[in-house]
């Protein structure tokens, strides 16, 4: 302990020579490039915060199962459709490639993963999966919940790993009409609370008028997310770039804060197939459709 | 309020139940900063260069859970540990309305200045942000922190 005030000058000027060192060690952190700050922070989640990452997913579990069961059962039966419907297409795929001649490609799969929510500032759009590496997850795997597509994997550790959700600025898909009028890049809109969060599709044609109703899909461009998940719905033109472009604000189909359970891409050589069939109709069955066909 | 390993024990519960709060049940700004808090209290304890080593491991754990802003919370607490340990040569008092008026302002000040560093929470106007939702968090976190002063000072039978 310390005196109530600072000693002599020059211990004044020791502890001010001090925490000048310590901040700038904090600003050269802050300047690090990613791939060297990933490990720091790997480290610390896998010691000192292991046990409340631990705790919330055990929490989860928890209240997952006693507290929400329709839900969570409508939320996984939405997956499991995805799942099942994307083994259909892969069948047919399979058949039609025999009938053609050509050869296979490699099985694909999604992971299921629970998503540990953040509540630091820091940590905002973003959120941590249990599973990692091991599992198949690399960075850019998409995210993707019974609504649509949720984020993409930013950082991929053994077991764990962290993604960001469409919220973050960082966030961009490659994305299209679901008739393949118009495509463009869809990007976040941050509004003043995190409620007010939107989507944008922008650069689309300045010749093609979208109507509001109309879902906005993946692409499939740029092989990070399979063509064809359900991105949102347009809700209107945002501006019109004269003569050049225009760009629509887009209804998000998921709202990150009612998830839980996700599924996680594994990405293949080949890229990804076709998931339009899935959203075809709208998002797959979700809490009525599942109560009702029971 | 006078040190010593009661204290810190104090200290350590507040920075557990922030990560408590803040990881295991997953709450956002519903749930008080208490690492602040316990940066802002524990500075007051410490020479200068000691509360902003102590204001930088802290932020470490912080910055842990972030992609977006890693490191902004070391910045932020190591500026705030220092200036938290020098504010004893300009204010003497541990009185219950100096501690919560401290802890107002200090909390004010960190979410200032991470606003400031990191890009990831800027959201609407500075305004809005720096005047409205700012004070209101610095409100509920000098009340969380007055709370815990007044428990441990209840329990430890000091001033």
């Amino acid at each position: 302990m310390v005196e109530y005030f600072e000693g002599p000058r020059k211990g004044r000027w020791r502890n001010l020579g001090m925490a000048a060192a310590f901040l700038v060690l904090a600003l050269f952190l802050f300047f690090l490039p990613g791939s060297y700050q990933t490990p720091i922070r790997s480290a610390i989640r896998g010691t000192v915060l292991m046990p409340f990452l631990l705790a919330q997913s055990e929490l989860v579990n928890r209240g997952a199962s006693q507290v929400d069961v329709p839900v969570l059962r409508a939320e996984r039966d939405s997956l499991a459709a995805v799942v099942a419907a994307q083994a259909s297409l892969a069948e047919e795929n399979r058949r039609l490639r025999q009938l053609m001649g050509l050869r296979s490609r490699a099985p694909r799969s999604f992971v299921p993963a629970e998503l540990v929510r953040i509540g630091t500032a820091g940590g905002e759009s973003t959120f941590l999966l249990n599973v990692g590496t091991e599992d198949g997850i690399r960075v850019g795997s998409p995210v993707i919940a019974s609504g649509g597509l949720l984020g993409v994997v930013w950082e991929a550790g053994r077991r764990s790993s962290h993604a960001i959700d469409w919220t973050h600025t960082d966030f961009r898909a490659s994305a299209m009409t679901a008739d393949g009028s118009a495509y463009g890049i869809v990007e976040s809109r941050r509004g003043r609370y995190r409620e007010e969060d939107q989507l944008a599709l922008v650069g689309a044609p300045f010749h093609v008028d979208v109507a509001p109703g109309t879902r906005v899909v993946t692409s499939g461009r740029g092989g990070v997310y399979p063509r064809g998940i359900l991105l949102g719905t347009v809700v209107g033109i945002e501006e019109a770039d004269t003569g050049w472009r225009k760009s629509y604000l887009v209804r998000p189909a998921v709202r990150p804060e009612a998830v839980t359970h996700v599924l996680v891409g594994v990405p293949l050589e080949n890229g990804y197939d076709d998931l339009s069939p899935l959203w075809s109709g709208g998002a797959p069955p979700t809490r009525g459709d599942t109560a009702g066909a029971r | 309020m006078k040190g010593g390993w009661p204290f810190w024990i104090l200290i350590v519960v507040l920075v557990v139940l922030h990560f408590v709060l803040h990881l295991s049940f997953g709450f956002g700004i519903e749930a008080p900063d208490l690492l602040t808090v316990a940066v802002l209290l524990g500075a007051r304890q410490l020479s200068g260069g000691r509360a902003a080593a102590y204001g930088f491991l802290l932020g470490l754990l912080e910055d842990a859970v972030s992609v977006s802003a890693f490191g902004a919370a070391a910045i932020t607490q190591t500026l705030i540990g220092y200036l938290g340990a020098r504010s004893r040569d300009l204010f003497v008092g541990d009185s219950l309305l100096f501690l919560s008026l401290y802890l107002f302002l200090g909390k004010w000040a960190r979410d200032a200045l991470y606003y400031a560093v990191a890009a990831v929470v800027r959201r609407g106007d500075a305004v809005g942000a720096l005047l409205l939702q700012a004070p209101v968090a610095a409100f509920y976190a000098a009340i969380s922190g007055l709370v815990a002063i007044v428990v441990f000072r209840t329990l430890t039978r000091s001033r």
